[in-house]
């Protein structure tokens, strides 16, 4: 070292510049923490209410029970949620009726076939199918796809029915399957579809026989998060599937097997987890009463069911990610 | 390299030619020195037990084949390095006496002191004025702002090209000019030290000649510790050469003209003639 | 050997039908949905328009006086032989097309309730072929300039309504003194550190302002006489606005166009402000929607005077005004019976009714503004703060990687929760445990700042990741601390991206009800909320009610109305969003 040259001040900063920092940094963290605290306060709000709620309706009685009828004009009020849950199955599945082929169909067509100018077109305006506010949905199936089905294929049908509101909820899940699904086909290597076409195959055969199972756990993925978003979907059957908690009739087939006829469920108005949930507000929502805690009990279940589901979607969505 | 002989004489000139440049005579002090720095990334060590000091005010090359810790070198001084979370630093790197990993260093407060060129021109999507003044405005500088931005580019030879567009972006410019906007934001905080890691290889030669033409200006001021694969280029511009060899070694390090033209160890010699690496 | 080759004859054909069959229904399979929404949009708009009842002479008058002036201006614009010529081949072949086509289902197969060929073809062709002719015409420098003229001016004018409805909710005297002591003060002084190169008043700007801001308060209730509304939104806000605007062209023009570019709006605003107070309209909204209007329609004008490009452009937005008011007076002069759209002047300024004729969705516009404008300041400060900690702040290995993980993870998870329990939870937490009210304005926000939360934050994430790490390096080498760096490098080159992704988000927003109905918002409500605390209801939710209505007029005819409303409230938040984006793919 030559004297001239000072030693430079190295040292940390104190006081307001340190400060500062350390301020925008725990203003981050705290932002950060929201969320987590937003999943916290959740479980503790649904879990408090729902509480209460099992205190006087045992858990079996609501998970077995076969009425339900939380505010009833004569009194006997009935918690059990099997009606709601074959309300909720049965636009879960015609849904995903509608949601999963075309979901896939479209997803194949934009990673195998479309142009790179259609997928930019198509691609965008796929994203507006889930953009559209479900009320309006809920409107579009009210007033125009049921009486249209009404008028052509099904005229037993009621003005509230399951399947116009099935139909819209496939719909409106259409881009959840086909956005996710072609992101896994598009992740699969160039290279397999060069060994299918090497080997002689069609377009055809490599798309179905090569990319598709390639690809098939980010498309389970899509699957389960596109019937998740389905099972919690509330406005489109608020407005268009009625709030008839029913349980369908059950017939007698040849040699006593028993079955229920799905027009019976489809064409009828029905009652879903998510439905029942908001008939109750229509009552007193300061707290205290069992119709109120039976909201939080409902909101458990949902919650608890698509929280599940987008876990496994999850994890199989993380295999699909480490092939490649 | 495919003819040795040819490359080595050409070499030789060169280092000839720099050697007339003036900035031998006296004795320099110290600016940055190393003493035992080991560096690991995770299990894999990156610089093996190196010990050198860098001369003030003067350039001093970083040699070596790709992967040999050099870069790695370069930027435990100005404690880059801190970013990559693998890393362990063990041993000191002394800057201005002070060792910079002593617990009660500021990371920032000593990059403040130490520029850096980047490979690839990074300029900050921003007017070149404001790529100048970034320094300035960070440190809360407190004087003629303008004044400051006018010498650090005529400093890096870039103001006649660009003295009536300081308010263009600054990502407008030619990549060669690009880079030396980059060494004008570099020295407008007057720093010290100027760490230059292989500022020319993204650039075309004539762009790459006038980077290096500036770093020789650059000397009279600063210390230049610059990293570069192309040892014709460390040959024309260093006063210092450091050979690093696979492993993070520091095999050899001397004058400039000493490693091109008669260097100790076989393994520099085999290295600078092509014959490996 | 050769006469041995099995392949002699050729290779043989393997059969693609299969393969081709297949590729359509996959394309079939594409459009499907896309097909679906756009009849049923073509429906609603017909209900909400009351189009099933335009005469065809009507409908022929204003494709004439609108449509075609319109179509004429993009094919001026695109100025391309080819596109004109492919342009008339589309409407006139497509006329006769559809006209058969049309004719031909309706006497073979079965009627098509509520359509004509003319409306056929007014959305088959017409609307797709105007709207592609946009498209180009947008390419071209006039019709760039006509555009962003009009943009500025519907743009504009939607700013000032948004402004004023928030004035609604919000204490204008507060405002005023808070403006006038806190704002004014620290803008001049850090204007004047800027000018005169001193870190000390920039420095000072910030207290200055803080002390100003709670000076207000305190003094809201001390100083007993205060300027009306109207002079308040004057000096608060049309003045700095002109102000603004007279800087940006002073730069470049000189003292007299920048005289113009903020005075001429002024003027018009100040004297459109008194003119709708002496006609009883809401003169502060009008004085609003004036200024907010003007300036930028200034500012862009004399910008493009200046450039001396595509001039003929500024002309779109009067050869609009001059064809529908053409159509008006044709229409009436000739008495064709005209629609009488559900969707009109009224039905955005009235408050709902039993009467279908007299239902308004004012108060629910209102509320949903209120709502919106709340939810965006809380879900773009907590995203882009959660955004910059995941991205900037922490590691990705060690124990907090492990955190910045779990946080991941558990955010991915709250974006997939439906949006009925997140209603449950503003029920229990915001309305009943913190006492913030069932209904209220600030319980909604609330509860749609966390829903749309996680969102926000993937997508201010992805704008985050996006920048390039070369830049944050040479910032952390020039010696920025990590505040520095964050603030001056990276979230200006994030912020299109941010924006883009929250207005996105907003627009979920903005068309949730069930977390609505779930924390109680009134069903109907016939005045405005007048304070964050009132009980309101949002447009979603008056849709909700009126659909639930038996009578046709209002399934048919009210709600259209409402869902068309809110359809073009969205279509312009999200048109905006990827205009910002593509802006800023364009600046990079």
């Amino acid at each position: 070292m030559t004297d001239s040259t000072e030693s430079p001040d190295l040292t940390r900063r104190g006081g307001l510049t340190r400060l500062k920092e350390g301020t925008y940094g725990g203003l981050f963290a705290a932002c950060a923490a929201i969320t987590l605290l937003t999943t916290a306060a959740i479980f503790v709000t649904l879990l408090s209410d729902a509480v209460v709620f099992f205190r006087s309706i045992s858990i079996v009685e609501f998970l077995t029970g076969t009425n339900w009828s939380p505010n009833p004009a004569g009194g006997g009020q009935a918690f059990g949620i099997i009606p709601l849950l074959i309300g909720t199955l049965t636009v879960t599945i015609t849904a995903a009726f509608i949601s999963i082929p075309i979901g896939t169909l479209t997803a194949i067509y934009l990673s195998e076939y479309a142009t790179p100018n259609a997928r930019s077109i198509l691609k965008p305006l796929l994203e507006i199918l889930a953009g559209i506010p479900t009320v309006v949905y809920g409107y579009f199936a009210l007033v125009y796809v049921t009486p249209a089905l009404k008028a052509t294929l099904f005229p037993e049908m009621s003005t509230f029915n399951a399947l116009a509101a099935s139909i819209m909820v496939g719909i409106m899940t259409i881009p959840m399957v086909s956005s996710i699904s072609e992101d896994a086909m598009s992740a699969v290597p160039d290279e397999l579809r060069q060994a299918g076409y090497g080997l002689g195959a069609t377009k055809f055969e490599v798309s179905t026989g090569i990319v598709v199972p390639a690809s098939i756990s980010g498309i389970a993925s899509s699957y389960i998060l596109a019937v998740s978003r389905a099972i919690g979907e509330t406005m489109i059957v608020v407005v268009a599937m009625g709030a008839q908690a029913r349980m369908p009739e059950v017939q007698q087939a040849l040699f006593g097997i028993p079955f229920v006829n799905p027009a019976d469920v489809l064409l009828q108005s029905g009652m879903t987890i998510t439905v029942a949930m908001v008939q109750i507000t229509g009552g007193d929502l300061t707290g205290g009463t069992l119709p109120y805690n039976s909201m939080f009990a409902l909101g458990l279940a949902l919650f608890a069911v698509t929280l599940v589901m987008n876990v496994i979607s999850d994890i199989i969505a993380q295999r699909y990610r480490e092939e490649y | 390299m495919s003819n040795s002989t040819t490359d080595d004489s050409l070499i030789t000139t060169e280092v000839q030619t720099d050697s007339n440049d003036g900035r031998e005579a006296p004795a320099a002090g110290t600016a940055v020195a190393a003493r035992d720095l080991d560096v690991f990334y995770g299990d894999e060590q990156a610089i093996d037990d190196v010990t050198m000091e860098i001369p003030e005010k003067r350039v001093t090359a970083l040699i070596g084949p790709s992967g040999c810790g050099k870069s790695t070198f370069l930027r435990c001084i100005n404690r880059m390095n801190d970013m990559i979370e693998i890393c362990r630093v063990e041993g000191d790197v002394e800057f201005g006496g002070k060792n910079v990993y002593d617990p009660d260093v500021d990371p920032v407060a000593l990059r403040r002191k130490i520029g850096m060129v980047f490979q690839k021109p990074n300029p900050f999507p921003k007017s070149i004025r404001d790529n100048v003044a970034y320094g300035l405005k960070i440190q809360d500088f407190d004087g003629d702002v303008d004044q400051r931005v006018e010498e650090s580019l005529k400093g890096a030879a870039l103001w006649d090209e660009v003295k009536d567009q300081l308010d263009s972006s600054g990502l407008e410019l030619s990549g060669g000019q690009q880079q030396r906007l980059c060494i004008a934001r570099a020295i407008a905080p007057d720093p010290e030290v100027i760490l230059m890691d292989e500022p020319t290889s993204a650039l075309d030669p004539v762009a790459a000649s006038k980077i290096e033409d500036l770093i020789d200006d650059l000397a009279e001021e600063y210390t230049v510790i610059i990293v570069t694969h192309n040892m014709q280029q460390a040959a024309r511009i260093s006063d210092r050469t450091a050979v690093f060899l696979t492993g993070g070694e520091l095999v050899e390090y001397d004058d400039t003209a000493k490693i091109f033209e008669d260097p100790e160890e076989q393994r520099v010699e085999d290295y600078i003639t092509g014959k490996f690496g | 050997m050769a006469t041995e080759n099995p392949n002699a004859d050729g290779f043989g054909e393997v059969s693609r039908v299969r393969g081709i069959a297949f590729e359509y229904l996959s394309f079939g399979a594409s459009v499907f949905g896309l097909v679906a929404l756009g009849v049923l949009l073509v429906y609603v708009a017909i209900d909400a328009f009351d189009l099933a009842n335009a005469s065809p002479e009507w409908l022929l008058t204003y494709f004439l006086t609108l449509v075609v002036p319109f179509i004429v201006f993009c094919l001026y614009s695109a100025n391309d032989r080819d596109v004109t010529r492919r342009a008339l081949v589309a409407l006139g072949g497509g006329l006769v097309a559809v006209a058969v086509l049309f004719s031909a289902i309706e006497a073979l197969l079965v009627p098509i309730p509520r359509l004509n060929w003319q409306l056929a073809y007014l959305f088959v062709v017409a609307a797709p072929v105007t709207a592609y002719l946009a498209y180009v015409g947008s390419g071209g420098r006039v019709g760039a300039v006509g555009f962003g003229l009009l943009g500025r001016l519907v743009g504009g004018a939607a700013l000032g309504l948004a402004v004023g409805t928030l004035f609604l909710v919000f204490d204008s005297l507060v405002w005023f003194l808070a403006y006038t002591l806190g704002v004014l003060p620290a803008v001049g002084l850090y204007a004047f550190g800027r000018v005169r190169e001193s870190p000390r008043a920039r420095t000072a700007a910030t207290p200055v302002g803080l002390v100003g801001l709670t000076a207000a308060v305190f003094l809201r209730d001390v100083i007993a006489t205060y300027p009306s509304d109207l002079i308040i939104y004057l000096w608060t806000i049309a003045v700095p606005v002109a102000a603004a605007g007279a800087l940006l062209v002073a730069d470049r023009r000189g003292r007299v166009a920048a005289a113009a570019v903020g005075g001429v709006p002024l003027a018009a605003a100040t004297a459109g402000g008194f003119l709708a107070a002496g006609a009883g309209l809401p003169a502060p909204t009008v004085l609003l929607a004036i200024a907010l209007t003007g300036v930028p329609t200034a500012v862009y004008v004399s910008r493009v005077v200046d450039g001396g490009e595509g001039l003929a452009g500024l002309g779109l937005p009067l050869l609009l005004a001059a064809g529908a008011i053409a159509g008006a007076l044709i229409v009436e002069a000739l008495g064709v019976p005209a629609p009488n759209p559900w969707l009109d002047a009224s039905f955005l300024s009235e408050a709902p009714s039993r009467t279908p004729s007299e239902a308004g969705l004012y108060p629910a516009i209102v509320g949903s503004v209120i709502i919106i404008a709340m939810v965006a300041v809380l879900s773009f400060a907590l995203g882009v703060g959660t955004s910059v900690f995941l991205e900037e702040y922490t590691p990705g290995t060690g124990p907090l990687g492990t955190l910045t993980r779990i946080l991941q993870v558990n955010i991915a998870n709250l974006a997939a929760v439906p949006s009925v329990v997140y209603g449950l939870l503003g029920l229990g937490l915001f309305a009943n445990l913190l006492g913030l009210g069932i209904g209220t304005a600030v319980t909604a926000a609330l509860t749609l700042s966390l829903l749309i939360l996680p969102i926000t934050i993937i997508s201010a994430q992805e704008a985050i990741r996006s920048v390039p790490d070369d830049l944050r390096r040479g910032s952390d080498a020039m010696g920025a601390t990590r505040w520095q760096t964050t603030k001056n490098v990276v979230l200006p080159e994030a912020m299109p991206g941010i924006l883009t992704g929250t207005i996105l988000a907003l627009g979920r927003a903005i068309g949730e009800t069930a977390p609505l109905i779930m924390i109680g918002a009134a069903t109907t409500v016939f005045r405005a909320p007048d304070s964050l605390f009132s009980r309101f209801s949002a447009m979603p939710m008056q849709i909700y009610t009126w659909a639930g209505f038996p009578q046709a007029d209002f399934r048919y005819g009210v709600v259209a109305a409402g869902v068309i409303t809110l359809l073009i409230i969205l279509v312009g938040m999200n048109g905006t969003a990827i205009l910002l984006r593509n802006r800023a793919e364009r600046g990079s």
